[in-house]
């Protein structure tokens, strides 16, 4: 397609994106279908293992893989039919990329060798630096691009450092025999391999202080890009840290479990916070809403690190909730952008009164966010809070309460402002000031079905996906399964039939929902102190506090690539020496 | 030969690591950071061949030699081969919106190509 691309026209071009699109999600789903009665392992030109050697590359094709497979194949159909009059792809490489970013993300979700996950890895992040400088007329993208390209490309060599570590230690390439290999050794050559690893995924799971390329890479990409960048391709390195730490890492770390905790609950927390302030300190759309991904990544790092089946089900079906979530969201921010050619707070002000059913998207979607009763996040989250009672940690809960609440409250701020017109004319800072040029041609200014409809569907499968809780039961099962080292081996060595079995969490439900209702409420709160800040007495103002944004968060954040690499390296450091001091033996 | 010298390639590849680090952290020009980039890449390959290294091995091509002759492992070289061409694809790129972006503005520098600060 991509050589074809001159000879096609537009139409053409769009439609069999469209189409090709379409016929991977049947494909994925057809998959899904056939899986779901026991996990199938592929092994690429028959290289079958050998006794205890494997010699081949395999794809392990269990229902979690495949179910990421088709939400990469969803979303990216739901961005391309979005993406049908977007200007700036005239040149036809808009659709070849999206394709290829599409088979990168769901060859990553299935693959079980090491390295073929790092190939994927840099698949997927050279088609995303591509598909984040795409609108070259402008001068921001391409710096945003650089410093996406720059930190994601020192990630993926720390990966492969960890990789030709790992392969020193066993010789072995495959996920299954690396982890039966390893065994339970953890001399500091392994640590040290597991640090890299991890803080190379970390990087492109956007955790504090790996985060700084995200706002800069989703203000300038093209709106439907930034969906697939906020919905799944940021989610993976987190899938990738699963991987490793339930296959790989099982036996390394059984011993030190808690030390293990402590370390991933700390840099949780701390990207929930710095991600929650700063979401709430921008006024710029795309940014506001990258930074509640990095909120909502902290999150979902928090479920991981709980440990065990029931932390990564609930880890997984948040995973889903959010991904629907910020990516309707994000396609609602690109209708602002067609309809009313603006995209930073203060030039949007009151200027959405007339868009009744955006405005609707736009504030279920800060339901969303806050883990509100319709949504699957708030399953996601009760997930947590029961996994987190087990460990006696329940103050997580409470965390993911926080970070609920600062995202919805910046969406409810510029939602308030945007469609209502409260309050005074909005703070602004100089990020939002520099906007961003309309993508569509400025020739029909109406908001057309292929723009509100795929936000629609994205906003309403969270909901679906929670009245109907029959996969839920599959998703349980299956991360028992996913997170046994002793049944991927099993499934990997001997092809055979492995069941698992995880207690559903339906007790906790009553629970999350009148957490996520008083997250809701007070986000609420939270946004009227800041829209009616006029009204307010200084001390209640705490919104136009928050907003004005803390000046050292601010300044970290600052544009520079070498002062992202910076923070990578210091991340690094601190990583290593922490991961060997405590966790040797 | 004393062993200190078996460890050579690991040393080589962690100071051309922080070589590149470091020009990355202090780069005034992008293109000088894109090289850096590079040269930290290289330092990836020299890791691997030194791991796949064995003291006395052949190439391993097994055409003329006996299979049970000692060579060195070649997966280790097929691995620093894909790493190669991702490379060049990365860099390719990069210097690609380097040149745009000094069309769009003039400059080469990081520190007054800031328009994405805060």
């Amino acid at each position: 397609m991509a050589c074809a691309r001159k000879w096609l026209n537009r139409v053409m071009a769009d439609s069999l994106g469209i189409l090709l699109a379409g016929i991977t999600l049947v494909i994925s789903c057809a998959l899904l279908a056939k899986v779901m009665h026991g996990p199938n392992v592929y092994w690429f030109g028959n290289w079958y293992p050998h006794g205890s050697v494997i010699v081949g590359i395999s794809f392990l094709a269990d229902p979690i893989s495949i179910g990421l497979a088709v939400l990469a194949a969803t979303l990216t159909l739901l961005s391309l039919i979005f993406s049908w009059r977007l200007l700036g792809s005239g040149s036809n490489y808009f659709q070849p990329l999206m394709l290829i970013f599409l088979a990168a993300m769901s060859g990553f979700c299935l693959t079980i060798d090491i390295f073929n996950l790092f190939v994927f890895f840099e698949l997927m992040s050279t088609a995303a630096f591509a598909l984040c400088g795409l609108k070259i007329e402008e001068p921001a993208p391409l710096q945003g691009s650089f410093n996406f390209a720059v930190t994601n490309t020192i990630a993926a060599f720390l990966v492969l450092t960890g990789i030709a570590l790992l392969y020193a230690v066993t010789g072995a390439l495959n996920m299954a025999q690396i982890g039966l290999a390893l065994g339970a050794r953890h001399d500091p050559l392994v640590l040290f391999a597991f640090a890299l690893l991890t803080c190379g995924f970390f990087v492109k799971a956007a955790i504090v202080p790996f985060h700084l390329w995200l706002p800069d890479a989703h203000a300038v990409a093209p709106t439907p890009v930034c969906v697939l960048f906020s919905g799944l391709m940021v989610q993976l390195g987190l899938l990738a840290v699963a991987r490793l730490r339930f296959v790989v890492f099982a036996q390394t770390f059984a011993s030190h479990e808690t030390s293990l905790q402590t370390i991933f609950h700390f840099l949780g927390i701390l990207t929930v916070l710095v991600g929650g302030l700063m979401c709430y300190s921008e006024h710029h759309l795309k940014r506001m809403l990258a930074f509640s991904t990095i909120c909502h990544m902290g999150i979902m790092l928090l479920a991981l690190a709980l440990g065990g089946a029931l932390g990564f089900a609930a880890m997984l079906a948040y995973l889903v909730g959010h991904a629907f979530v910020k990516g309707s969201l994000f396609l609602t921010s690109g209708i602002l952008l067609h309809r009313l050619r603006a995209i930073g707070e203060r030039s949007l002000f009151a200027k959405g009164k007339v868009l009744r059913w955006t405005a609707a998207l736009w504030f279920l979607g800060s339901l969303g966010l806050a883990a509100a009763p319709p949504f699957i996040l708030m399953t996601g989250e009760a997930g947590i809070s029961k996994a987190a009672e087990q460990m006696s940690r329940s103050w997580i809960s409470e965390i993911c309460m926080l970070g609920g609440m600062l995202t919805s409250a910046a969406t409810l701020r510029i939602g308030m402002h945007t469609f209502f017109g409260w309050g005074e004319e909005p703070i602004t800072d100089e990020a939002s000031e520099i906007g961003e040029l309309p993508e569509t041609a400025s020739e029909d200014r109406r908001i057309f079905w292929y723009q509100f409809v795929p936000a629609l569907i994205s906003i309403s499968i969270p909901i679906v996906l929670f009245v109907t809780p029959l996969w839920l039961s599959v998703l349980r099962n299956e991360s028992a399964v996913f997170t046994r080292q002793s049944a991927v081996l099993h499934l990997v060595y001997l092809g055979g039939p492995v069941t698992g079995q995880l207690p559903a969490w339906n007790e906790t439900f009553k629970a999350s929902a009148v957490r996520g209702a008083v997250a809701f409420f007070l986000a609420i709160l939270l946004a009227c102190t800041s829209v009616f800040r006029h009204r307010l007495k200084r001390t209640f103002r705490i919104g136009a506090f928050l907003e004005s944004g803390l000046r050292p968060l601010r300044v970290m954040q600052s544009g520079h690539p070498g002062d992202y690499v910076l923070w990578l390296t210091i991340g690094l450091s601190i990583m290593g020496t922490i991961s060997v001091i405590l966790l040797r033996s | 030969m004393p062993d200190i010298l078996h460890l050579a390639p690991y040393y080589v590849a962690a100071w051309l690591f922080f070589c590149g680090l470091y020009g990355l952290v202090s780069s005034r020009h992008l293109v000088h950071s894109v090289i850096c980039l590079a040269i930290l890449q290289s330092s990836t390959y020299i890791l691997l061949l030194g791991i796949g290294y064995r003291i006395g091995g052949a190439a391993p091509i097994f055409a003329d030699i006996d299979p049970g002759k000692l060579t060195v492992d070649p997966i280790v070289q097929a691995l620093m081969l894909t790493d190669v061409v991702v490379e060049a694809v990365v860099v390719a790129l990069l210097l690609a919106m380097v040149v745009k972006a000094h069309e769009k503005s003039g400059t080469v520098s990081p520190d007054e190509l800031r328009t994405l600060r805060g």
